[in-house]
């Protein structure tokens, strides 16, 4: 009876589509702060080669945050 | 005449419990900012307040579910939508009273199906919709933002976890003004949707819109301004349960907490589930509280709630029944709702004034 009941396509959706956005943005956000603080880490040692590369992750890591939020904002205003 | 009576009487009474809706459940979303110290308390429910009628705006999908899959509305008058509003706003004021989060979208629900049940009995419920739209996404959500809290704190500690602490927490304190407006957002857009399905219910049932309509502007914007001025007035003292009775968080939690929320109430949403706010945030938290250390979470305050949580859908129903009864004794035309009316308003008048004597129930921290 459960089964004709729930549509549970729908609902497997909404479990993946929350896991995906809730752990993935979370997990890009810490990508964020470590490369954040690995740089002032790594500048105040005076290692410019690896600070760029952890300022280069922790800015591709704020453009993932940024797309999946801005993502997330369309899919909902267009349905 | 008399029904166009109702009708005016009925959208207030929307328009107040989706006030209520916003003070009461609203707390749950800026208690973790607050509680991290992310954001001042000033600030955070500024911000909620307006992200909240942003929110209100983006979809609609929950207000057809509350319109048409949850009742039947050919055999729905306005009398009954009045009746299940009146018994939701009391449940939720009863649990504000005592600091309880409980969730205003089940009390809703529960009121309009009792005061349903009792005008015209089980055949004006729609099980598919109840059941697959409702009951099994509110057992399904919390435990679905604990599990995604719990496993994104998780991970995130193993990340972030041999840099310094003052860079991490200043670092993720920001993060939460972006989690924390997301959480405002989804809340805005899922809660405000209720009320306007609600009066979109009650627009079909006397007339003014035929079966199966979308929500007019004027109530989308209405809600939305509603929602958001209950949310402008605050809600000290669940704030003060969801944010420092549960755990003591860190600003890692904080963001995991509201990052699962946010994404499960938006995910949700655009499925047209109508979610309880209260219920996906405290998941979060607790989520966020048990990955770190299972003792860190106070199980009895937890249980408090879970207790409020279990008893919402069937006391709101029953007060939305007898509420109906109440009007039906004055007849099926306008007297019975206004007489109800004046009686709430009256022992509303009371109980705040007997809290005024008595002190400020809360005190902001």
């Amino acid at each position: 009876m459960t089964a004709t009941i729930v549509d549970w396509s729908d609902l497997l959706q909404t479990i993946g589509a929350s896991i995906v956005a809730g752990v993935g943005i979370t997990i890009a956000f810490s990508v964020v702060i470590w490369g954040s603080a690995r740089f002032a880490d790594l500048r105040r040692e005076e290692r410019p080669g690896p600070a760029g590369v952890a300022l280069t992750i922790s800015g591709l890591a704020l453009a993932v945050v940024t797309a999946g939020v801005v993502f997330g904002v369309i899919v909902m205003t267009t349905k | 005449m008399s029904s166009d009576l109702v009708l005016v009487i009925v959208v207030a009474t929307a328009l107040a419990f989706d006030f209520t809706n916003g003070f009461h459940d609203t707390a749950n979303v800026v208690a973790t900012s607050i509680s991290t110290g992310a954001a001042a308390p000033s600030v955070a429910i500024g911000a909620a307040s307006l992200l909240n009628f942003v929110g209100a705006f983006i979809s609609i999908s929950v207000a057809a579910t509350v319109a048409n899959d949850v009742v039947d509305a050919s055999v729905i008058t306005p009398t009954i939508v009045f009746a299940g509003l009146v018994g939701a706003t009391a449940w939720n004021l009863v649990t504000w009273y005592f600091g309880l989060p409980s969730s205003s979208s089940h009390a809703l629900i529960g009121g309009v199906v009792g005061s349903a049940v009792a005008a015209v009995g089980f055949h004006a419920i729609l099980a598919e919709g109840l059941i697959g739209k409702v009951l099994i996404p509110a057992i399904l959500a919390p435990l679905l933002a604990f599990l995604v809290a719990g496993i994104a704190i998780g991970v995130s500690y193993r990340i972030i976890g041999r840099q310094r602490p003052g860079v991490v927490t200043r670092g993720y304190r920001y993060g939460q003004l972006l989690s924390g407006g997301l959480l405002a957002l989804a809340h805005g857009t899922n809660d405000a949707q209720k009320t306007m399905g609600v009066i979109t219910l009650a627009l079909i049932a006397h007339g003014s819109l035929g079966a199966g309509a979308d929500p007019p502007l004027w109530v989308i914007a209405s809600s939305a301004a509603a929602i958001s001025l209950g949310t402008y007035s605050g809600g000290w003292r669940i704030i003060k349960t969801t944010g420092t009775k549960i755990i003591k968080m860190d600003s890692v939690q904080g963001f995991s907490a509201q990052g699962a929320g946010a994404a499960v109430i938006l995910a949700s949403t655009h499925f047209g589930y109508p979610l309880s706010t209260t219920h996906v945030i405290n998941g979060g938290v607790m989520g966020a509280g048990a990955a770190k250390r299972v003792s860190a979470v106070r199980w009895g305050v937890a249980g408090n709630i879970v207790t409020a949580w279990v008893l919402t859908l069937p006391a709101s129903a029953a007060i939305g029944a007898v509420v109906y009864g109440i009007t039906r004794i004055f007849g099926t035309g306008a007297l019975g709702p206004l007489i109800v009316t004046i009686m709430s308003l009256s022992l509303l008048a009371a109980t705040f004034a007997r809290r005024s004597r008595r002190g400020a129930p809360v005190a902001a921290q």
